[in-house]
């Protein structure tokens, strides 16, 4: 087993290197690198970014001179073959250094760093509403199936699975904030944050942050809710359940000692996946609500084509991602001492 | 099965096999799946021809005991109904006029006189206009002048167009080399089993966006995109299904009879095996629709000014104070997005009729 997981973190590195050479080399390799976007960018100083992204038709008025743009492409990198730049990009990585960042000047891991706080608030936020309401709400829809209360949140449960959450989280700003101004329109603290009382500030944080925490929620909610009720039924529907209740054991104490213990191994296998949602949002919920987290910084980094900074982002979200993978099978393991990995297991 | 099987009357033509009879009475059985369908297509079919209902150009003009269609076709010129330019026609212009001179000419406006792209700019007011029976803006408009109704309605069909294209060449490609890979298995299937996990890994919606970023999409393009990053999920489905299937003993005996691999693999085991993907198609084209909207809405995805709905989206939260712009938008998205997984639900539960043993 231990040797299982050591080989899966080992795997890390091929699979990482394959996405960061799959996206470095889709960023060189397609007409119109960086470059000759910022040529054309500066060439149209002052056009908003609809404009610029809206056609490009050559480079026609150049500010810049042969010379200069030699020199920009050497200071990118650009001048070399994909290959040879990937792999001191990698170098570079391997010891930390993401670069800096063309928009700030600042170390990219620097950027970044400052985005962390506000992205795990609303993550770990996120991860509590969920499992505390999905888990609940999802034994109480499998003790009571097919009652009005079982239909009733499985309506609403259903809407959280069929619409984005960007959807609802646009719906509920233009309802909440906008109309009925119940709610701030954005942000993470009001401009006179600092001037509040400690009680003050929390209620501040908190009166920002209900409306994307609502939309976050929505979407990881349906699914969960229904992994825990369909896995608690199978698992009410299992023969030692019924043993248990033929022995005389209370309804109760059967569905809390013996089935939810075993319904709860599902939840288990998406568990992991958290650490990565904790860390990097959404693009779209942080945009919505213009909240400066991890999201909203690639998505401004794109914007402004500042790339070392959006690489940053890549290879943080893309190790969350295999490391949070790497941890729902630890979870796995540990809540089912059925599994076994490693023993003849096909690779799936 | 007994010969006196009802069959079902509406797909006898089709001479289907009592299983799939069978899966289709009881996806009608399933009523909101059953009636988002009708309207789904309904709706669909109606956006094909979305030129005749929602068109600044008019279905019929009558002019001097003429008659003429200028919905499909060439421009034609205001000279042509008596104006004095040489520019197309403006027919919502034309039907005042007409009616002024009361000549006995007539013009036939579509029930939605504005197309999706063509600003409705007045002398005396600034747009967003709100929605307003008369002057035809029935959802009003963008800040730009252009009616809301309209880009919805075209935006519908850019997106269904849009997520069927995506469903079609996810699919074509996923079952191509899903069956491959679970019929051949060995180094084949071990090479893009790394393909895919590395593809897995990929934050989806970020490196669209990379890529987006650099090559400023059209439709082809985006379709082609978002092929690159999301053929996995179809072709493993279809390696595991193909897998499965490959085991199963009427494999064995096509093989033992002599069947080729081509054989097996199209006649035998494809069928088995597509049955668990079509339960998917819902569920795929409501995630290619958000997906694309998504990608409107954050500013890679179609170039402007084609009509879409994360565009509008965008347009609308950047108007809060033209509610009917979000409004329209987000409303007609969760109508348009339920009614997909209620087929999606409907079809599942037709596939596969899930039964729980549960106590009172």
């Amino acid at each position: 087993m231990t040797s299982y997981f050591v080989r899966r973190f080992l795997l890390i590195v091929p699979t990482f290197i394959g996405v960061t050479v799959l996206v470095f080399v889709l960023t060189r390799l397609v007409p119109g690198g960086p470059i000759e976007r910022m040529l054309q960018e500066a060439a149209m100083a002052g056009g908003d970014f609809a404009e610029a992204t809206s056609g490009y038709d050559g480079l026609g008025g150049s500010a810049l001179s042969d010379d200069q743009i030699a020199e920009l492409e050497a200071y990118y990198g650009f001048d070399k073959p994909v290959l040879v730049s990937y792999v001191e990009w990698l170098g570079k990585v391997l010891v930390l250094d993401l670069g800096t960042s063309t928009r700030y000047n600042d170390p990219v891991w620097d950027t970044i760093k400052e985005r962390f706080p506000i992205s795990i608030f609303y993550g770990v936020a996120t991860l509590i509403l969920t499992y505390g309401v999905c888990i609940p709400l999802g034994i109480v829809k499998a003790i009571r199936h097919k009652t009005a209360f079982d239909n009733v949140s499985s309506a609403l449960v259903f809407f959280g699975y069929a619409i984005p959450n960007y959807v609802v989280g646009i719906g509920l700003l233009a309802l909440f904030a906008a109309h009925l101004e119940w709610f701030p329109l954005g942000g993470f603290v009001s401009d006179d944050f600092y001037a509040l009382s400690g009680f003050g500030k929390v209620v501040d944080v908190l009166w920002h942050a209900t409306l994307p925490l609502l939309a976050y929620t929505a979407g990881s909610f349906a699914v969960m809710t229904m992994l825990m009720k369909n896995s608690l039924m199978d698992n009410l529907a299992a023969e030692y359940v019924r043993t248990a209740i033929a022995k005389g054991m209370n309804f109760r104490r059967a569905v809390f000692n013996h089935a939810l213990r075993n319904s709860l191994i599902p939840i288990a296998t998406s568990f992991g996946s958290n650490i990565s949602l904790i860390l990097t949002g959404s693009f779209l919920i942080e945009k919505i609500f213009n909240i400066d987290g991890f999201g909203l910084l690639g998505f401004e980094s794109l914007v402004e084509r500042d790339y070392p900074v959006v690489m940053g982002i890549l290879v943080i979200s893309a190790l969350l991602f295999l490391i949070g993978n790497i941890l729902s099978d630890i979870c796995v393991a540990l809540v089912d001492p059925r599994v076994r990995f490693g023993s003849g297991e096909s690779a799936q | 099965m007994k010969a006196d099987q009802p069959r079902d009357q509406t797909l006898g033509w089709l001479a289907l096999n009592p299983l799939t009879v069978k899966k289709w009475q009881r996806f009608r059985s399933i009523k909101r799946g059953y009636y988002s369908a009708i309207i789904l297509a309904v709706a669909l079919v109606a956006s094909l021809g979305a030129e005749l209902l929602v068109n600044s150009r008019a279905l019929i003009v009558y002019y001097e005991g003429t008659v003429a269609f200028p919905t499909y076709g060439d421009v034609i010129p205001g000279r042509a109904f008596g104006l004095d330019y040489d520019y197309e026609t403006d027919y919502r212009e034309l039907k005042r006029r007409f009616a002024e001179q009361d000549e006995g000419d007539w013009v036939l406006m579509p029930p939605v006189a504005y197309d999706a792209l063509e600003n409705d700019l007045r002398a005396d007011a600034y747009p967003p206009y709100p929605p307003s029976w008369s002057s035809g803006h029935y959802l009003g408009t963008d800040s730009t002048g252009r009616d809301v109704l309209a880009r919805l309605v075209y935006g519908f069909r850019i997106a269904f167009g849009f997520a069927f294209l995506l469903l079609a060449c996810n699919y074509l490609l996923g079952i191509a080399l899903g069956s491959a890979m679970g019929f051949w298995g060995g180094a084949f299937d071990l090479l893009f089993q790394r393909v895919i996990e590395v593809f897995n890994m990929v934050p989806l919606l970020y490196v669209i966006m990379i890529v987006a970023s650099i090559v400023v999409p059209t439709f082809w393009t985006l379709v082609g995109i978002m092929v690159i990053f999301n053929w996995t999920q179809m072709t493993w489905y279809m390696r595991t299904s193909t897998y499965r299937e490959k085991s199963r003993e009427y494999v064995l005996a096509a093989r033992a009879l002599g069947a080729s691999n081509s054989r097996m693999i199209a006649t035998h085991i494809l069928p088995n095996a597509i049955s668990v993907i079509v339960t998917f198609i819902p569920f795929s084209i409501a995630t290619g629709i958000a997906l694309l909207t998504a990608l409107d809405y954050l500013g890679f995805g179609l170039p402007p000014p084609t009509p879409s709905w994360g565009e509008m989206l965008a347009e609308g939260t950047s108007h809060l104070e033209s509610p009917w712009i979000v409004a329209s938008v987000v409303v007609g998205m969760v109508l348009v997005l339920l009614m997909v997984n209620y087929i999606g639900e409907a079809v599942r539960e037709a596939f596969d009729p899930k039964k729980f043993t549960y106590y009172e």
